[in-house]
């Protein structure tokens, strides 16, 4: 079957009736099909990745994927995950070391678009919560929710590139700090400061309220804390018992 | 709200994601619409926009990966997620194709043909029987279009359909296009094809375009919906409605997405052809 991603193996194309189309042309039928709908695939949720490098290009790296990479299952809309780490350790992308992280930000954006829109947290229940148990607060992201540090400005790469023939933004512009996730109008994607970004993603990665507070100064906890409620990042959360589940 | 189970009549058409909202906004007159399933079991926004189609519309769900040509185990996993999806949307039909996609964790798209004997006719019965206990219902199974056909086979393609309806109990969906490709690429008699498959298991019938392809000054023919019908599949779907009856017809097209009024004139066309079909076989009774 793993043949059928490269030149058709001899012990297959004898399996073949020969009175037909000639065997290797028949399985070749079956492996277009299968590289054309991948890489179209792959192309529905990169199309800036797609612009940045040209569409033959793409294609060519869609075909080096699809061989290393096959899928898993048969969901299209699930494809793809490993292919911003594919791109780092391609070494025709080499000159274009902010590539990866924009095709980060466009999976990230792919599964925010899938999700549900995030559901208000409990904001009454969360005011119940007494100040002694307030360190041992947990949690839970809405579905979709995605954080991305890059050391590209890959936020304007990825909006500077919504049509054809755009020139690259300022790549010296800096770091950004991202944050992912559905909302009731589409995809929103906030650029925060270094400390609020390092607080969410420890939130969002299960930490609690007290663990997660180390990353910013207590000056601006509580405007943190207001912050995040108003974004309707989380949509639930639990008190961590004293053993730390 | 349909009625859960309600079975479709006339000709429908495969929905698309890119006609999802105009069909939302103009709730055009066709009697069914059938989606795969795949594109629904991830994206929660994709199924609520299915949901608002499943109100005003019976819906198909037309499987493409449960692999049941495997020889190993079937992705339980994949089934949960179809039999989630199955008691959501209350589907009209559920259909599933004959063909194998799995192996070693991986999985290709390719809907490739099994060998037809006697064991691999065992194999998919048990994992047609296994999908119907699963999803409470049962399922109809689609004939490939074939590109190859393996030596081992010992038996032929309708002949495989027919037994594996009686042994499973499933229904059969008759796709005339890869009926009529499948005869071209690797030579079989589509008449004979339709006179093999059992009528009364035949619940479904399958029109869609096909490309015509050059290999080496051979010409083989390409089963990619993205034309409309050929004339002579509207000939071979006289022959299958004159064989089967009325049996509920949908118009698939997925390469080169038309305008979804270009679908729904496809099914136009199908449905006189089902009208007159009808005709013929009362005066046949009359007579």
């Amino acid at each position: 079957m793993k043949s059928l991603l490269g030149e058709p193996a001899p012990a297959l194309v004898d399996l073949v009736e020969g009175d037909g189309l000639d065997p290797a042309a028949g399985l070749a039928v079956y492996h277009h099909h299968v590289f054309t709908t991948l890489t179209a695939a792959l192309e529905s949720v990169f199309p800036v990745v797609r612009r940045l490098v040209d569409p033959r290009f793409f294609a060519y790296a869609a075909d080096a994927f699809i061989r290393a990479h096959p899928p898993a299952g048969p969901c299209l809309d699930e494809y793809g995950e490993a292919f911003p780490g594919f791109l780092a350790d391609f070494e025709a992308c080499r000159p274009l070391p902010w590539l990866p992280d924009v095709a980060r930000l466009e999976w990230a954006i792919h599964r925010a678009s899938q999700a549900p829109a995030g559901e208000p947290l409990d904001s009454a229940g969360l005011g119940g919560v007494p100040p002694s148990d307030m360190a041992r607060l947990r949690f839970v992201a809405t579905p979709g929710l995605a954080h991305l540090s890059s050391p590209w400005p890959v936020d304007r790469i990825w909006l500077a590139h919504q049509e054809e023939g755009q020139a690259l933004p300022d790549l010296g512009a800096g770091s950004v700090w991202l944050e992912i996730g559905p909302s009731a109008a589409g995809v929103l994607i906030r650029s925060l400061d270094p400390a609020s970004f390092s607080f969410r993603m420890a939130l969002a990665e299960g930490r609690t309220l007290g663990e997660a507070a180390d990353a910013v100064p207590d000056a601006v906890l509580e405007s943190e804390i207001r912050g995040f409620l108003g974004d309707n990042v989380f949509s639930n959360f639990t008190i961590a018992t004293e053993d730390g589940a | 709200m349909i009625a859960p189970g309600a079975l479709p009549t006339g000709t429908g058409i495969g929905l698309r994601s890119q006609h999802v909202a105009e069909l939302l906004a103009r709730r055009p007159a066709v009697p069914w619409l059938e989606v795969h399933p795949e594109n629904y079991l991830n994206g929660a926004a994709a199924c609520a926009s299915l949901e608002s189609v499943r109100r005003d519309y019976p819906v198909s769900l037309h499987g493409v990966g449960l692999s049941l040509g495997t020889a190993g185990e079937l992705d339980l996993g994949h089934l949960g997620r179809l039999k989630s999806l199955v008691d959501r949307i209350e589907p009209c039909l559920v259909s599933e194709h004959l063909s194998w996609s799995t192996i070693g964790g991986a999985y290709l798209n390719h809907l490739l043909p099994l060998p037809y004997t006697e064991e691999s006719l065992a194999v998919v019965a048990e994992h047609v029987a296994l999908v119907q206990e699963t999803l409470g219902c049962r399922i109809l199974i689609e004939n490939p279009s074939s590109y190859l056909r393996f030596r081992q086979s010992s038996m032929g393609e309708p002949q495989f359909l027919a037994e594996l309806a009686r042994r499973a109990g499933c229904g059969l969906l008759c796709d005339v296009n890869n009926i009529h490709v499948s005869a071209w690429n690797v030579g079989l008699d589509a008449d004979a094809y339709l006179d093999a498959l059992p009528a009364p298991a035949v619940a479904e019938i399958h029109l869609a375009g096909h490309a015509v392809n050059d290999a080496d000054g051979r010409v083989v023919l390409i089963d990619d919906h993205g034309s409309p019908v050929a004339p002579p599949v509207w000939a071979l779907y006289r022959e299958a409605l004159a064989r089967f009856g009325p049996v509920p017809t949908l118009i698939e097209w997925d390469t080169d997405l038309p305008e979804l009024d270009v679908l729904l004139s496809e099914a136009r066309t199908a449905d006189g052809l089902q009208a007159r079909s009808g005709l013929r076989t009362e005066r046949a009774r009359a007579a």
